[in-house]
């Protein structure tokens, strides 16, 4: 366990400051403390990863408002499961982010009829560019803009689609305009592709 | 990459994209989980996939907006967490509250109460409900764990008209420091007209003395009552009913049977 002082966000003596994988030592120790109450290091949890949570929520859902309440959900289901948390099955990240995007979409797909949403995505822009041009100083961000731009165009416009969208393959395979078949196909290889690229470790 | 014996299998396992990334309608999620359960090389595929996804999104990290951070923390202060083992209760939202968070409110709430200032008020917009419950629960607690029998059966009485102001729709929480030492901590609805007062780390009063609240304005000076005496540094709840336009609440020190009219100097005036 990484012994730190309640109230500091997280053990900065290394290049893990910023959210990711590096830190995720940390981040997993700190899940682990917040399991049994540690007021601390939820509020490390928090400043790690809270504005990703939002980010992705907010991708996803779009409504600033809605976006704030799922963010919070989110965040106090991090506390209120966090005993949940196995590291054997994943970084804390990924359990964080996963319960985030999976409740943004579960927001989504609630409150909108899908054939609205469909509508209405078929004159938005392709959500790849935002995530480009939001692209700013961060390695995260360089990182993942770097592998996104590794993939082929349908597998880019696949995974884009569906993770900062929200939708399900069949709707992303009726907006591309391909086979359901094809777009689980792309889906499954992109992923593997970044997965390969951003050196995530299995 | 992995051999597979069946063809459908197969077939299933090309779902492991859309998967990660949450594209799936619910039953086809139930469907493919119930393949995870069977094959541990996908379960560990999809494990990594994962990771890869959480890039995506601590990519797309945003600043958060003010006070979400807060109500977070005061939303868990009050939040019974899950326990390890599996025989967890599973609910499908988590909301805070109820009589079996109470142990472990009081442990937490103190410092986010605190956190919050005094001449700024804190308009809980959407969270008003939740956030009132917060404190609600850490009120309740406050008094329960207070020595004095007295204290709980003045609790049962008014916990209801307690909860009907830290539930309205219009509850708002304003906290802040008394003269003297302690925090104060109001949670008040206009359209209730009413508010509920509890304070934290007062001053110890010998027995001869006690905190009386009042309530100070055109419609004059009226007695709210003493405050009960908690442990652990709580004192009340108290709720204030019949609020008038203009008035102030007020806190002083006296006798321990109760003054009429405040006879020391005010260690608390709000304007409400």
């Amino acid at each position: 366990m990484t012994p730190y002082t309640p109230g500091e966000p997280a053990p900065r003596d290394r290049p893990a400051a910023r959210t990711g994988i590096a830190s995720s030592q940390d981040l997993a120790a700190q899940i682990v403390l917040v399991a049994r109450g540690d007021a601390a290091a939820f509020d490390a949890v928090f400043e790690q990863l809270g504005p990703a949570v939002f980010g992705v929520v907010k991708r996803v859902i779009r409504d600033p408002a809605q976006s704030e309440e799922v963010t919070q959900e989110v965040l106090l289901e991090v506390w209120r499961s966090a005993s949940k948390f196995d590291a054997g099955r994943g970084s804390a990240t990924a359990w964080v982010m996963t319960l985030a995007h999976r409740r943004a979409v579960d927001r989504v797909r609630s409150v909108q009829a899908e054939s609205e949403r469909e509508r209405r995505v078929a004159t938005a822009d392709i959500p790849f560019d935002e995530v480009i041009e939001a692209v700013e100083s961060s390695l995260d961000r360089e990182r993942v803009r770097r592998c996104l731009n590794s993939l082929t165009e349908v597998q880019r416009e696949s995974v884009t689609l569906a993770y900062y969208r929200g939708y399900t393959y069949g709707q992303v395979a009726s907006l591309l305009g391909v086979p359901t078949g094809t777009v689980k196909t792309r889906m499954r290889d992109a992923l593997i592709r970044l997965r390969d690229c951003l050196g995530v470790a299995e | 990459m992995k051999k597979l014996t069946r063809a459908s299998q197969r077939d299933e396992h090309t779902l492991a994209g859309a998967y990660a990334m949450d594209a799936i309608s619910a039953p086809d999620r139930e469907r493919f989980e119930r393949h995870l359960t069977g094959c541990q090389e996908c379960a560990r595929e999809i494990t990594s996939l994962r990771e890869a996804t959480a890039l995506l999104g601590t990519a797309a990290a945003e600043p958060l907006p003010a006070s979400l951070k807060e109500r977070v923390m005061a939303a868990a202060a009050v939040t019974r967490q899950q326990p390890p083992a599996d025989e967890a209760i599973t609910e499908p939202h988590t909301r805070s509250t109820r009589a079996s968070t109470r142990a472990r409110a009081a442990a937490r709430v103190g410092p986010w109460l605190r956190s919050l200032t005094w001449p700024g008020r804190l308009a809980l917009a959407t969270g008003g409900a939740a956030a009132a419950a917060v404190l609600a629960v850490a009120i309740v607690f406050g008094l329960a764990n207070g020595s004095m029998q007295q204290q709980l059966d003045q609790a049962q009485t008014s916990s209801q008209q307690i909860a009907v102001v830290l539930t309205a729709h219009d509850a708002v929480m304003t906290t802040g420091p008394v003269t003297g030492g302690g925090t104060a901590t109001i949670v008040m609805s206009h359209a209730r007209h009413a508010l509920v007062f509890t304070a934290q780390g007062l001053r110890t009063l010998p027995a001869s003395r006690g905190y009386e609240l009042w309530l100070i304005g055109p419609a004059g000076t009226r007695p709210v009552g003493m405050l009960p005496a908690g442990s652990h540094g709580m004192t009340g709840p108290v709720i204030a009913s019949g609020l008038r336009q203009g008035d102030h609440l007020a806190l002083t020190d006296e006798p321990a049977a109760g003054s009429a009219h405040p006879t020391t100097p005010m260690m608390l005036y709000v304007p409400l």
